[in-house]
């Protein structure tokens, strides 16, 4: 195979602090080539630059075995280079079709033949996506297929894809997994970056391991194991007390029940679903995306509203509840730990000290008036301390946050507000392997401390590792609960499929 | 909930809701893992003597022995409805005509006592009675639920042959058991576990079981209940539904009637909601069902600790007894024409 995209040497500097360090790295003609690291260790600005989004420091790239520079990715797209993104790039007030082809649309476009032929393409790709629906009506999931179908659709001979499962279901994987195996067939070189190391280890001929901005590993997937990755990743051994399987004897048995919910309905998303939720107890539930998980949780904590007809009941602490706003949940003791950090689980201008008090207001536990900025320092510092976010200051935005601290952020401004129920709707997406370890602490500490512990979770592994008890969600409501000793992949995921 | 909701609940109904099967409730397996003993048509109560387990169907009693073998004790002149077998082996057995028999000899019983669901010794030799309704036989429950009957009672029968009303206006009374000076009764229709003491009100101490409760049998440390038929969405529905149950009690048989039953998928005609309909071939466990098998093990305080189950995919439906004889708890179960052994350790 011939090499096709070589970086010789090359480094990124951030105001003076270095994200990529002389990094020399290979991507031949036709190979699926796995990028993994954790958050931070520069595999996004390395493939950036390889796609023209950032300028490289220093060193070159050689693409076709000639120097080149990309200064837009739209250059570097022309060169046969795309990069799909971890956050869709997506013009949310356009069509999928008109997404499709932005950039290569015609003088003249007849709209008709513009969606059919979307259609057409979407339809190789295995892709349900309706060409004339919305972006800013499709879920994660959807907007996530679009992006890849773009790259696809302009024939780049190199494509990037940065997390592209983290917002798929299984089955879509599936689907997703098909789909790269086909491009590579057609020779397209495929530089995929995932936190998921058996999709790495799965899909990928080679894997290129990043730690701190420099090359740590790089060679062929068969000498590679999910130990050997995690061991160059973050430096030392974690797979083994992340994923295992619950111990019978580990298992917390259910305190007071805290939280009833029976038969509630919100239009076709959630349908009669019921459950209970226990004290000192991690409660996880898993299901596909679409299933209702996420909104019957939001609807326990205010966010969303259930039905107003035969909406079902709600009671917590065997006292019926109604929330009309999330604010009245907060006061309560219901936190919900968001799966979409961005948008709605903090303020990204806004430095982690004003993030985490403004949980504290958000609960009215602040007794006076006027902010004290001391005061919003200590209890930051507190928190920061607690949760080991790691950030250059307090002061610092959290924007300026890797994903994982981002996340504890986000928990931490939960927290403060001294909950008695915490949900956590996927706490670990998007979030490097060191980062998911520490979160893992956190929630089990959680219901050691005796609180009402929710786990969301779409990765089986992490469902069946955290839960003391594991309901299934289907259609909109909870089908299934297993206990963890019991409980299989096969099992969770029959129940949550069929 | 805002101060409005009990004012809007009246405009736009009461949202029907089932509690979840979960905490102690959890489903398993375990009565359809349990070890056959019998296969008896269509069991109504058990008990045990010598170690032996006496069970009662149609108007006989068989005693059924380990090896399987089993044999009639006695026979009678209507359909048993209920028995009881006190410390010092004396039988006691109810039939659907309303007569109770101990020991061969009938029992002098006052007019309002014609439907015997359940019967039990207390410690001192009385029996205690649960009458499940006025003016019906105890194979009428349907009907009694259907018109959300409420004229149930429970009875002391003194050894001179007095007659005490315990507590009455109860929605179908189904099981009974003593409870030192006290009386447990089980109440179908309101779906909880009543105390009954002397001068007091009967007082709720486990509500909202998601299933019909019947009857309470003595176990270590607490007791087991049965609980014949579950507590299903469309069922709920339909009693809120006045004139169209009318109309269903008055058109339609009562065995196809959209009510609990404790055996189901046995004719085409009869009513199946949504996912009782098979999905691929299969029928999900989780589906709503008109009958299911359920036996829930109570501590002292009456409050559940675990469960065992027959889900909607299962056949052992139908529990109309359970009781505890050591380590092993043995069912009998109407829907699926058994005698069941639960052992300790059994996988579930």
């Amino acid at each position: 195979m011939d090499t096709i995209v070589r970086l010789e040497n090359i480094s990124k500097l951030y105001r003076g602090v270095p994200a990529v360090k002389n990094v020399t790295f290979e991507l031949k003609r036709g190979e699926i080539h796995a990028l993994l690291g954790e958050n931070g260790a520069g595999k996004s600005t390395l493939t950036k630059i390889i796609a023209g989004v950032v300028d490289a420091t220093s060193g070159k790239m050689l693409h076709k075995g000639k120097d080149v520079f990309y200064a837009t990715p739209n250059d570097a797209l022309h060169a046969g280079i795309a990069m799909v993104f971890q956050e869709t790039s997506l013009v949310p007030s356009m069509t999928v079709a008109q997404n499709l082809y932005l950039g290569s649309e015609g003088f003249l476009n007849r709209l008709r033949g513009v969606y059919i032929s979307a259609q057409q393409f979407l339809q190789s790709l295995n892709f349900s996506v309706d060409p004339t629906a919305l972006v800013e009506t499709l879920g994660a999931a959807k907007k996530q297929m679009v992006e890849i179908a773009r790259a696809v659709h302009h024939n780049a001979e190199v494509i990037i894809f940065d997390e592209p499962t983290a917002t798929l279901t299984p089955e879509e994987k599936r689907h997703f997994f098909a789909l790269v195996r086909r491009l590579k067939a057609r020779g397209v070189s495929i530089v995929f970056i995932s936190h998921a190391l058996e999709e790495a280890l799965l899909l990928s001929d080679r894997i290129t391991i990043l730690r701190d901005g420099e090359l740590v590993a790089s060679g062929e997937t068969k000498d590679f194991d999910r130990e050997k990755i995690i061991a160059a990743m973050v430096g030392r051994t974690l797979s083994a007390e992340l994923y295992r399987q619950r111990d019978d004897k580990k298992i917390r048995r259910p305190g007071r029940k805290v939280l009833s919910v029976q038969d509630i309905s919100m239009g076709a998303m959630v349908r009669n679903n019921s459950f209970s939720v226990f004290e000192g107890q991690i409660t996880g539930v898993f299901g596909l995306i679409g299933s209702g998980r996420t909104e019957t949780f939001k609807i326990v904590s205010g966010i969303y509203k259930r039905d107003f007809l035969r909406g079902g009941t709600v009671e917590l602490n065997d006292k019926p509840v109604r929330y009309v706003v999330p604010r009245q949940a907060v006061k309560d003791g219901i936190v919900y730990v968001t799966e979409d950090r961005k948008s709605e689980g903090f303020f990204e201008t806004m430095s982690i000290a004003e993030n985490i008090f403004g949980g504290l207001l958000a609960a009215d536990r602040e007794q006076h008036s006027i902010i004290n900025y001391a005061e919003m320092r200590e209890v930051a510092a507190e928190w920061t301390k607690a949760l080991n976010v790691r950030a250059i200051n307090d002061n610092a935005r959290v924007v300026e946050l890797s994903g994982g601290n981002q996340q504890k952020v986000v928990i931490g401004k939960g927290l403060v507000q001294n909950p008695k129920i915490v949900i956590f709707d996927e706490p670990t997406r998007g979030v490097d392997v060191g980062a998911i370890a520490e979160i893992h602490q956190i929630i089990n500490r959680l219901a050691d401390e005796g609180l009402a512990v929710v786990v969301i979770s779409s990765y089986l592994p992490e469902i069946m590792n955290l839960s003391d008890r594991i309901l299934v969600c289907r259609q909109g409501r909870m089908v299934e609960e297993f206990s963890p000793a019991e409980a299989t992949e096969e099992k969770i995921m029959y129940a949550a499929v069929h | 909930m805002t101060i409005f909701d009990p004012l809007l609940d009246f405009f736009r109904g009461r949202a029907v809701t089932v509690p979840p099967l979960d905490g102690a409730f959890r489903p398993n397996r375990a009565l359809d893992n349990a070890r056959l003993v019998a296969e008896i048509n269509a069991p109504v109560d058990m008990a045990f003597r010598n170690g032996a387990i006496v069970a009662a169907a149609g108007n006989a009693l068989f005693e059924l022995l380990e090896n399987g073998a089993q044999g009639v004790v006695a026979t009678f002149s209507a359909p048993i409805a209920a028995m009881a077998i006190s410390s010092a082996g004396e039988l006691a057995v109810a039939c659907e005509n309303g007569e109770l028999v101990l020991d061969g000899a009938a029992v002098k019983l006052p007019p309002e006592v014609t439907c015997m669901t359940a019967l039990s010794f207390a410690a001192d030799g009385s029996m205690l009675v649960a009458n499940g309704a006025a003016g019906l036989r105890p194979s009428q429950w349907r009907t009694d639920l259907m018109k959300k009957g409420a004229s149930g009672s429970v009875w002391r029968l003194s050894r001179k042959g007095d007659a005490t009303c315990l507590a009455a206006g109860l929605a179908w009374p189904s099981g009974i058991l003593a409870a030192g000076s006290d009386v447990m009764v089980s109440e179908a229709w309101n779906r909880r576990i009543l105390r009954v003491s002397d001068g007091l009100k009967p007082a709720a101490v486990f509500s909202n079981i998601p299933g019909y409760p019947g009857r309470l049998a003595q176990a270590e440390s607490g007791a087991l209940l049965s609980i014949f038929a579950p507590v299903n969405r469309l069922i709920e529905f339909v009693l809120q539904e006045d004139d169209y149950r009318a109309a269903m009690m008055e058109e339609i048989p009562a065995e196809y009637w959209i009510a609990p039953s404790l055996a189901s998928g046995r004719s085409f005609l009869e009513p199946l909601q949504c996912g009782g309909i098979k999905t691929m071939g299969i029928h999900k466990p989780w589906a709503p069902s008109r009958s299911y098998g359920l036996i829930v093990r109570l501590d002292g305080d009456f409050q559940p600790v675990e469960s065992f189950h027959s889900r909607a995919d299962g056949h052992r439906h139908g529990i109309v007894a359970a009781r505890a004889l050591g380590d092993t708890i043995y069912a009998a179960s109407a829907g699926g024409d058994a005698i069941v052994a639960i052992e300790s350790g059994q996988d579930s």
